[in-house]
């Protein structure tokens, strides 16, 4: 049986084409995958995300613990801030990414995907023996909206938000009336904010948002356009770019990962090995030289044999081009500006590797 | 978008409509665009190639994904749409009048191959 979120009905009374994703029924469009991408990029846009994973861990060994099963070094977290991080195996392979949050002495947000709650809760579990921790898998309680684009911080301060927030922060604020955690973060390349609320509020909030939105051009964003926006952005999705058998390091997230944490965590051998030496593989951007669209599971060729595979591809509304990441060998000759082939319906496709992001932000926030 | 008249529809959603000079005109119906979304990339065959009832001869491609498309009968491809390959996205205004895809000269037994496509008003009822 596929889950639903509490705005669902939202969605179906907007005539959105609903869809399953990792289980749940979710809309990937209202009107049109591009002019939604275009209105987050020039506007703003709300998203339902409800269906990503809240866990909390609290509990004296809760910095101990964390640093156990991230490579980041969340001692160095501050109160009310955030840290993107990847939750690895013993041989170095990613579990999921998160966003790790700090709510509170000895208490820690860790937002997951949808796709990989149980299996992240299971793994998150079995590591905790031995240390006095809090594991509290809370996500069928929250609803979670994020609100993205160039006009989300005017739309916030007109919601009722009165502090400024610097990017990767998260504070109990009041919108609308409604008490809710606001961080400002998202998974769009645009600036933007996330609301976390209990599950009761969040049609109301819904509704609210995109009222006060109206003077903004606020349109609400489905799965279609996410998937679009997160990759011009070159933003790793869980499943297509990320697997348990490939590293941080490979997926091009070394800089997320401090050189001098001395506590060991999952996976740490090979992570550091990888380091200094590269993986076996590395991920690129890739920009295709013709009308063409590269897709998941496409391989591509170097020199005519075959050094690597598609992991995400789609057209870039913003460029008006057709972008892609993928993974190749770590061989040095396959750099920005090589030319690589992409074999599509069995023909080969000229593809440049292109530098990531795709896309700049152009509202850049303070770190 | 306006429905031509005494079209046939396929169950992978192609449409085949008699031009009425042993010619027939093949395309998406209005239900498969409208699910694909935004049509982003077409490719379709070269004049003269021979395909059978059910083979794979052109691809579309929306945003988020690319689909095959059917031929509804077996036929002789002796006209492409260019300007739906240069400008796919009007297939989403229109894939009938402006998106259609190919005209063919049917090479099978047109009317045993028609056996198993419905009229439009039949198609629309099995959608529900």
């Amino acid at each position: 049986m596929t889950k639903e979120t509490f705005l669902h009905d939202k969605h179906t009374a907007l005539k959105a084409r609903m869809v399953d994703f990792a289980g749940w029924e979710m809309p990937v469009q209202y009107t049109s995958i591009i002019e939604e991408h275009n209105t987050v990029r020039e506007n703003v846009g709300l998203f339902d995300v409800s269906h990503m994973g809240e866990v909390f861990v609290s509990g004296k060994d809760s910095v101990e613990f964390l640093n156990k099963i991230v490579p980041q070094d969340i001692s160095k977290l501050a109160y009310e801030k955030a840290v993107y991080c990847q939750l690895t195996n013993k041989n170095g392979g990613l579990i999921d990414d998160l966003i790790i949050y700090k709510l509170g002495i000895l208490e820690y947000l860790v937002i997951c995907n949808a796709s990989r709650i149980d299996e992240d809760v299971n793994w998150i579990v079995r590591n905790s023996k031995g240390f006095d921790v809090k594991i509290d898998n809370r996500s069928h309680e929250y609803s979670l909206l994020a609100v993205q684009g160039p006009k989300a911080d005017e739309l916030m301060r007109k919601l009722g938000l009165t502090t400024h927030q610097d990017s990767f922060t998260i504070k109990p604020v009041e919108i609308a009336g409604i008490k809710v955690l606001v961080s400002r973060t998202g998974y769009t390349g645009e600036d933007g904010y996330e609301i976390l609320t209990e599950n009761k509020n969040a049609e109301f909030l819904w509704d609210k948002i995109l009222e006060e939105g109206q003077i903004f051009g606020i349109k609400p964003i489905g799965l279609g356009a996410r998937d679009t926006l997160r990759l011009e952005a070159a933003l790793h999705l869980y499943g297509n770019d990320l697997d348990e058998n490939t590293t941080p390091v490979e997926a091009g997230l070394s800089w997320s990962i401090p050189k001098d944490k001395k506590e060991y965590y999952n996976g740490k051998e090979v992570i550091e090995q990888q380091l200094k030496e590269g993986g076996r593989k590395k991920l690129v951007g890739i920009k295709m030289l013709d009308k063409s669209i590269a897709r998941h599971g496409y391989d591509v060729y170097y020199k005519g044999e075959k050094t690597g595979v598609i992991t995400s591809g789609a057209p870039s509304p913003i460029l008006g081009a057709n972008i892609a990441l993928a993974y190749v060998n770590n061989n040095d000759e396959i750099c920005t500006g090589t030319i690589v082939q992409v074999m599509i319906r069995e023909k080969f496709h000229d593809a440049e590797i292109i530098k990531r992001p795709f896309v700049q932000k152009r509202n850049r926030v303070k770190f | 978008m306006s429905i031509p008249e005494n079209i046939l529809c396929s169950k992978s959603h192609e449409f085949l409509y008699d031009n009425g000079d042993n010619t027939f005109t093949i395309g998406l119906t209005d239900y498969a665009v409208e699910q694909l979304g935004d049509i982003v990339f077409l490719e379709l065959p070269e004049e003269g190639m021979d395909f059978k009832k059910g083979d794979t001869f052109a691809t579309v491609e929306s945003v988020k994904a690319a689909s095959e498309i059917y031929m509804p009968v077996s036929g002789k491809i002796i006209n492409v749409n260019t300007s739906a390959v240069e400008t796919p996205e009007i297939l989403n205004e229109d894939s009938y009048e402006k998106g259609w895809l190919v005209r063919i000269e049917p090479t099978g037994d047109i009317e045993s191959e028609q056996a198993d496509l419905l009229e439009y008003e039949d198609y629309k009822e099995e959608l529900e």
